[in-house]
Formats: C-alpha cells, sequence, structure tokens
C-alpha cells in the first residue's frame, strides 16, 4: 500500500516533468522559463535541508489539522445522526456550510488571528472537516436495520452501540474518506501557508514564486508529493490493520 | 394472553394499495401457532403491525396480557466485532445461562460459537439469531422465517423443543412450509390470495407435541383445508 502510493506518485512526477521539459526542448526556452534537469539537480541540492523542515513543519500542522477535523467530524456526525429536530438541523447546517469555499474566509481568519500557527491549523481543519463531516453524517444517520433490530426491539439500543454498529459496518469507507481527507488537510495546510503564513512548504513556495524559481517550486512539489504519499500510504496500512483485526475471527472459519 | 386484531387495515405510507384489508381475528392462548399464505399478502406487515413496529393503521390490534412483543425474521444479522458466542453471552440476561446451554444443544450450535456471524451458513446464522430472541422475556414471538434454511429434521427437532421449553408462551410461525405449519401450529390464520377474494380464516392445525405419533390422514386434511382457504 504504502509503497504503490509512492511509486504512483513518482510515475506521476515523471511524467510531469518530463512534459515540462519537453515544452522547454520544442519552444527552446531558456532555465529562466523553465530549468533545465541540470539546474533542477543543483537547486535541490542546494534547497533539500530547508524544503524538508518546511515540509515537515506543514506536515505537523496537517496531521493536527486532519485529528481536529476528524474528532469533529465525529463529534458533529453522532449529534446529527438522529432523525429529530436538532438532528435534522445539523445536517442541513453542514450541507449548507461546505457549500461556501472555506479559503474564501482565509483573509478573515488570518485578520482576525495574524499569521502564526493557529490561523494554518484552523484553515487546514476546516478544508479537511467538511468533506470528512459529510462521509461521517451519511454514515452515521443510515440505520443497519438488520443488525440493530434485536437491540431497538429489545431495549437493549443505546447510541454508543449505535455508533458502534454503524462505524464497523462502513469501515472500509470511514477509512477511505480519513487517508483521502490528508490531501486536503496538507492542501488547507499550504494554501494557509501560501496566503499568509511566516512558515511552512506554503511559504517557501511563495518566496520561490517571488523569485520566479520555478527549480524550487518544482522540488517543493516533489518533496510534497512523496510526504503526502508517505503519510496516505501509512493511514492506509493503519485502516487495513484496524479492519482486519476488528473484522477477522482470529480462531478460523466454520 | 389474548391477541386479537378487528377491522384491521393498513397502507404503507408510499404507496395507495392496502396491505391489510378488514382483517379480524383472534387467538386467546399460550401455544404456537401460524401465518399461513402465498408471498405478498401481508404476513410481515401484520408481524410488523403486531409488534408495533409501524403506525399509522386503522382497526384494533389488542394484545391483553402480553407485556413484550418480540420479532424476529430471516436475514438478521449479528455485529461482525466479536465472535457469536460472545454475542450470546452479552445479550443473556442473567439467571438464564442454563437456558442458554440447553438451546445451544437443542439448536446444535456448540461447534459455532468461537465464529463470527459472517462465517457462518445462512441456517446456522438464523439458528443463532433465534436463540437470542429466545434468551429473551417475552410474552409473544414473531418467527417471521426466522428457521429458514435450516434442514428438516433439525427444523422439527426445534420446534418441538421451543413448544416444550416455552409452554406459557404465545409464538407466531411465519412460514412458507405447508406440512410444517399444519403438523405443528395449533391456530393457523391463512390468508387468502389477494385475487381470490377469500380472506382470512383461522384453520386448526394438528399441533403435534414431543413423542407424536403422525396421522397422516388427519394432517393432509388440514392440509387441504388450508389450502381450500387460500
Amino acid at each position: 500500500m504504502l509503497f504503490r502510493r509512492i511509486y504512483q506518485f513518482l510515475i506521476v512526477y515523471s511524467i510531469g516533468l518530463l512534459f515540462l521539459l519537453l515544452i522547454k526542448s520544442v519552444l527552446s526556452l531558456s532555465d529562466y522559463v523553465i530549468p533545465g534537469v541540470g539546474l533542477i539537480i543543483e537547486t535541490f541540492h542546494n534547497v533539500f535541508d530547508t524544503y524538508f523542515f518546511d515540509v515537515m513543519n506543514t506536515m505537523s500542522v496537517t496531521v493536527l489539522g486532519q485529528c481536529v477535523s476528524i474528532a469533529m467530524a465525529f463529534g458533529v456526525g453522532i449529534a446529527g445522526r438522529r432523525s429529530s429536530w436538532m438532528g435534522s438541523f445539523i445536517k442541513v447546517t453542514a450541507y449548507n456550510i461546505q457549500a461556501y469555499p472555506i479559503v474564501a474566509l482565509a483573509p478573515i481568519i488570518f485578520i482576525l488571528l495574524g499569521d502564526g500557527f493557529l490561523s494554518r491549523l484552523l484553515i487546514a481543519s476546516m478544508i479537511c472537516y467538511f468533506p470528512l463531516l459529510l462521509s461521517v453524517l451519511g454514515i452515521m444517520a443510515t440505520p443497519v436495520v438488520d443488525i440493530e433490530h434485536f437491540y431497538i426491539i429489545t431495549g437493549r439500543m443505546r447510541w454508543q452501540l449505535e455508533v458502534k454498529i454503524r462505524a464497523f459496518e462502513n469501515l472500509s469507507k470511514l477509512t477511505t474518506v480519513i487517508s483521502g481527507s490528508a490531501t486536503l488537510a496538507m492542501a488547507g495546510t499550504i494554501v494557509a501557508e501560501f496566503i499568509a503564513a511566516n512558515a511552512g512548504i506554503g511559504y517557501s513556495i511563495r518566496i520561490a514564486l517571488y523569485q520566479s524559481n520555478l527549480a524550487g517550486i518544482l522540488i517543493a512539489l516533489f518533496m510534497i508529493g512523496i510526504v503526502i504519499s508517505i503519510y496516505q500510504g501509512c493511514l492506509e496500512t493503519l485502516g487495513e490493520q484496524i479492519k482486519t483485526r476488528w473484522s477477522v475471527s482470529k480462531r478460523g472459519n466454520i | 394472553m389474548r391477541l386479537e386484531c378487528n377491522n384491521l387495515n393498513f397502507t404503507y405510507p408510499d404507496s395507495d394499495v392496502p396491505v391489510i384489508k378488514s382483517l379480524s381475528f383472534s387467538m386467546e392462548t399460550p401455544g404456537f401457532n401460524a401465518v399461513f399464505g402465498p408471498s405478498g399478502v401481508g404476513k410481515t406487515s401484520l408481524a410488523r403491525l403486531i409488534a408495533k413496529m409501524e403506525s399509522n393503521f386503522k382497526g384494533n390490534i389488542d394484545t391483553r396480557g402480553m407485556d413484550t412483543i418480540l420479532y424476529s425474521y430471516n436475514l438478521e444479522r449479528l455485529p461482525g466485532w466479536s465472535s457469536t458466542g460472545n454475542h450470546l453471552d452479552r445479550v443473556t440476561p442473567e439467571g438464564k445461562q442454563p437456558l442458554k446451554d440447553r438451546l445451544i444443544d437443542i439448536f446444535e450450535l456448540k461447534n459455532i460459537l468461537p465464529a463470527r456471524f459472517s462465517k457462518l451458513s445462512m441456517g446456522q446464522q438464523n439458528r443463532i439469531n433465534l436463540v437470542r430472541y429466545l434468551l429473551q422475556d417475552f410474552s409473544l414471538l414473531i418467527m417471521d422465517e426466522s428457521l429458514a434454511n435450516v434442514d428438516e429434521k433439525l427444523r422439527e427437532s426445534i420446534i418441538l423443543s421451543i413448544k416444550n421449553l416455552f409452554a406459557d408462551k404465545m409464538f407466531l410461525y411465519i412460514s412458507h412450509n405447508l406440512m410444517e405449519v399444519s403438523g405443528f401450529c395449533r391456530d393457523i390464520l391463512v390468508f387468502g390470495k389477494p385475487s381470490g377474494n377469500k380472506g382470512c380464516s383461522i384453520i386448526q392445525g394438528r399441533d403435534y407435541k414431543k413423542g407424536y405419533q403422525p396421522d397422516k390422514e388427519a394432517l393432509d386434511r388440514t392440509m387441504l383445508e388450508i389450502m381450500n382457504a387460500i
């Protein structure tokens, strides 16, 4: 899973890079517009250390932002799963708010909270939160009738059991959504850094952009891709392990 | 203990066609009773109405003297995160451990208790599901095809044991097996075909108990009576 993610990224990145080099050679563009392979390698050596720590900085905000958004999505999803007035209100509100582009709110967050860690975390978790919330709400609001019936009719149903049944029955969907939301959290953090932050790989890309340093941007993209592939691969592997441990009998089949 | 329906009418909210029309019947004493009829005549709908899983009906359902009505059906599932044995332990009320052990023997479930529900055959799944219902406190248990996919010999042994162990409870057994219903059930509510305008009628089954001597002629007569009522 982990290695598949990495080589899939390497293939896509190589195709993109080759396409740029093809344009460079067909249109005879200078290194100033599209850098050559030599310049890219040289830039890689120059910026690797700086960009590595920048990506790690961004990654730490991403992971934290994703954890916050997962906790929030499950909290609201569980509260909104009921077909009561409150449940319907939460669902409708969530659907309406998620239709609004959260990135557009980023300037307000920077004005109110400044360009530090908290702004990046808030934007990352908000961008990651709504798609997660919609999936969790959908899963938590859909009864698994053929399992839940017994507990309901015998008066044994508790909200914890209901949530456990629905989460277990949709484990594959949940792990896919959570690992997929890592990309959103990373994108949210980078966007936040790109707009106004003073740290992270997004901030470094912004500097490279002002210097028209396409080689630097390509290196930054490469490092972002590798790190997010590893992170997603780890999440998927973790999801698989949870599924295996939770759902497969250790005592064999009948 | 009394189960009585008077002029019962029911239509599902998203439909214009009534599923149950002017149904009246009564079953007055504990025992193993049945609901029989072709598919789509409203057997499951009636069961859901009696179990109070549907409202919005017209008429009257009297369940006097019955505190707890349970409804079990074919294709129910147990959660998959633990073995069936663990699930059974968790839903066994205090003091019913001996009954649980007895039922496990009768239903021949001992070997499958360590397995997860999804690893069982359909017959095994239905048996384990029915056992957990029988362990609960109930006055009326509706068994909607609850023994489907169980082999005939074991099914007979299970039904006879249930009748023996739960003689003071009422059962409503929904099945498409004519011979089984005719032989083992006492009051059989037979639904006529919707196109035939025959309505519903109660027919007395043979109500066989453990150690019964089959009376082929009487059984044939009951079966014929049921077929004529459809």
